[in-house]
């Protein structure tokens, strides 16, 4: 608990120490507030169906912006290290890999959600702002951000994978975005493609975030994502454990 | 505090380490000798845990490398090749980061790490960005972060590489006196500094352990020891009488000038030659100008040990 915790604060520690962390940071919420600006604008000239909240986040340019940070908060985890060679002081001092892996599993998901934050205080600010208390439901705004939390720690775990098997960042970042949008993009096919009354369908939609988002940012919240996010994350966790494992009888 | 047994990694087309076995007892500072490529790092690596053996066994204090590698990590203070740190720490920031990852209780890192900074002298250059620091620096904060928890054994790959003359001297210094508190194992392809520094040395080579003794009779056991005499007398005569001599190998003669001749004589170095032939000088009223032995180094071992290696 110790090595996990100190591993935690050492990565938070180098990431905020990077200029380029708070360029991202600031890029992101950047466009994010410009989308949320503009979403306000169109629907007040014109009639758009469902809320604020659905809105912002069906946008094609929130899920631009959001699935390129993945790739960004976790290319170093282990790339890095690997690269500079400090990964073998690391895994030589008293250390088990499980207390490796989530203390830096950990600090990029502690990133992801400072990331997240100045998003979802948009929407409380926006109706303390205008007094609209009826903008938008309040189980909309706590669906849209748990939806978010749950595909961001989806999201990293394929990141860290990513960055466990390769010693070279770029590598690390372009298979975390690959990966993460193929995610992204399966779930948004399978929409189109199966039949509604077709036997998979319902699988299907077990698997697609798109749909998934649709549902929490419209408030009703459903099980079925947590289930999916969390085992899918703990699943790819398991195989990063044994991926950084397999150094050791590499031939 | 380490034992290794039929120790063997292979990795894809060549045997990289090959059924080694050795000891090393408390207290013994032990150089691990090799050429490039001879298997040191790997063997390291095995003894560290960073690899798993793909046969054969390793313990340390008498924990398995393999079933209690963390118990065995506890015991270790490793010093990597080419030390890498995090170059974005400040040197006493990084040595805490590691004396705690490494389980120092929190209300000793302090004194800890002072002491640390204190042994490998790096106090000026303690709140200094490690990126900014000369390669003799780094050298000592690794080393600085090898000693930190103050574990009983001290393994070091290359600790000198890289460095100045200077440097290597005070590192070598440094070591020595590290040798009476901790058990050392380092390795090197630098041989005065196994000469200086340890009590035993272990010469590997393409993954084999060719020799395992103390650095004076390592030198002992070549078999030449030159010597060059230059003597005044009639050249066939002395020539003649110097082959005679026990334990002359060979004798090679060298012209000079005014009847002075050198004669470069090799032994098996079993006999005392020198007084041999001031005796003989002496008794047949030669005169004799110089004298001169060329000791073996262990280096000169070294290479016979390689290069019987590679003949064969
Ligand atoms: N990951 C690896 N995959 C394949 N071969 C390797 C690997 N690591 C090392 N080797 C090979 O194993 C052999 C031993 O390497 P090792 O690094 O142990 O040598 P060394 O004695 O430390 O040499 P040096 O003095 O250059 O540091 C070399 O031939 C090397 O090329
Ligand atoms: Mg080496």
């Amino acid at each position: 608990m110790r090595t996990t915790a100190i591993i935690y604060m050492k990565e938070l520690r180098s990431f905020f120490l990077s200029p380029f962390a708070f360029v991202v940071m600031a890029l992101f919420t950047f466009i994010n507030g410009w989308l949320f600006i503009s979403t306000v604008n169109a629907m007040r000239v014109t009639t758009i169906p469902y809320s604020l909240v659905y809105n912002v986040f069906s946008s094609g340019w929130f899920w631009m912006g959001f699935l390129f940070i993945f790739p960004v908060i976790t290319m170093r985890l282990f790339a890095e290290e690997k690269k500079t060679g400090t990964f073998e002081g690391l895994m030589t001092a008293p250390v088990r890999t499980g207390e490796v892996l989530i203390g830096k599993y950990g600090a990029a998901v502690t990133v992801y959600l400072a990331m997240l934050a100045p998003l979802l205080l948009f929407f409380p600010v926006f109706k303390m702002v205008t007094g609209q208390e009826d903008a938008f439901h309040s189980g909309a705004q706590w669906g849209s951000a748990l939806i978010l939390i749950l595909v961001g720690i989806f999201n990293i775990a394929i990141g860290t994978l990513a960055s466990a098997v390769t010693a070279n960042q770029l590598i690390a970042a372009m298979l975390t975005f690959v990966g993460v949008m193929l995610h992204y993009f399966f779930g948004f096919f399978v929409g189109f493609a199966t039949l509604p009354d077709s036997k998979w369908a319902a699988g299907m939609d077990y698997v697609s975030t798109v749909q998934h988002v649709q549902l929490l940012t419209q408030g009703l919240i459903d099980s079925r994502p947590f289930v999916y996010y969390l085992t899918f994350s703990a699943l790819i966790l398991s195989v990063t454990w044994h991926v950084i494992e397999s150094r050791k009888w590499r031939i | 505090m380490i034992e290794v047994s039929q120790l063997t990694k292979r990795y894809v087309g060549h045997t990289a380490v090959d059924r080694i076995s050795f000891t090393v007892d408390k207290g013994e500072i032990v150089g691990f000798l090799g050429p490039n490529g001879a298997g040191k790092s790997t063997t390291i690596r095995m003894l560290t845990c960073f690899l798993t053996p793909s046969s054969g066994r390793a313990s340390v204090d008498g924990f398995d490398v393999e079933k209690d590698s963390v118990k065995v990590r506890q015991r270790i203070g490793y010093m990597p090749e080419n030390v890498p740190l995090y170059t974005d720490m400040r040197v006493k920031e990084y040595l805490r980061f590691r004396a705690a990852l490494k389980g120092m209780e929190t209300k000793k890192l302090t004194s800890g790490v002072d002491e640390a900074v204190e042994t490998c002298s790096l106090k000026e250059v303690q709140n200094k960005m490690i990126s900014t620091l000369s390669k003799g620096y780094r050298q000592r904060v690794g080393l600085a972060d090898a000693l930190v928890t103050k574990p009983d054994l001290l393994i070091l790959d290359e600790p000198t590489n890289g460095l100045d003359p200077g440097q290597i001297r005070q590192f070598r210094e440094l070591i020595k006196d590290l040798g009476k508190r901790h058990t050392i194992f380092l390795s090197t392809h630098i041989l005065p500094e196994v000469e200086m520094t340890c009590n035993r040395v272990i010469i590997i080579n393409r993954g084999k352990i060719k020799a395992s003794d103390t650095p004076r009779n390592l030198i002992r056991r070549r078999e030449e020891g030159d010597l060059t005499v230059e003597v005044n007398g009639n050249q066939g005569k002395v020539l003649a009488a110097l082959k005679k001599l026990p334990g002359v190998t060979s004798v090679k003669e060298e012209k000079s000038e005014k009847g002075w001749n050198r004669y470069l004589i090799d032994s098996n170095g079993k006999a005392d030659l020198g007084e041999k032939i001031f005796d003989l000088a002496v008794e047949r009223s030669w005169k004799i100008r110089e004298m001169s032995r060329h000791d073996a180094t262990l280096e000169d071992a070294f290479v016979d040990l390689v290069r019987k290696e590679e003949e064969s």
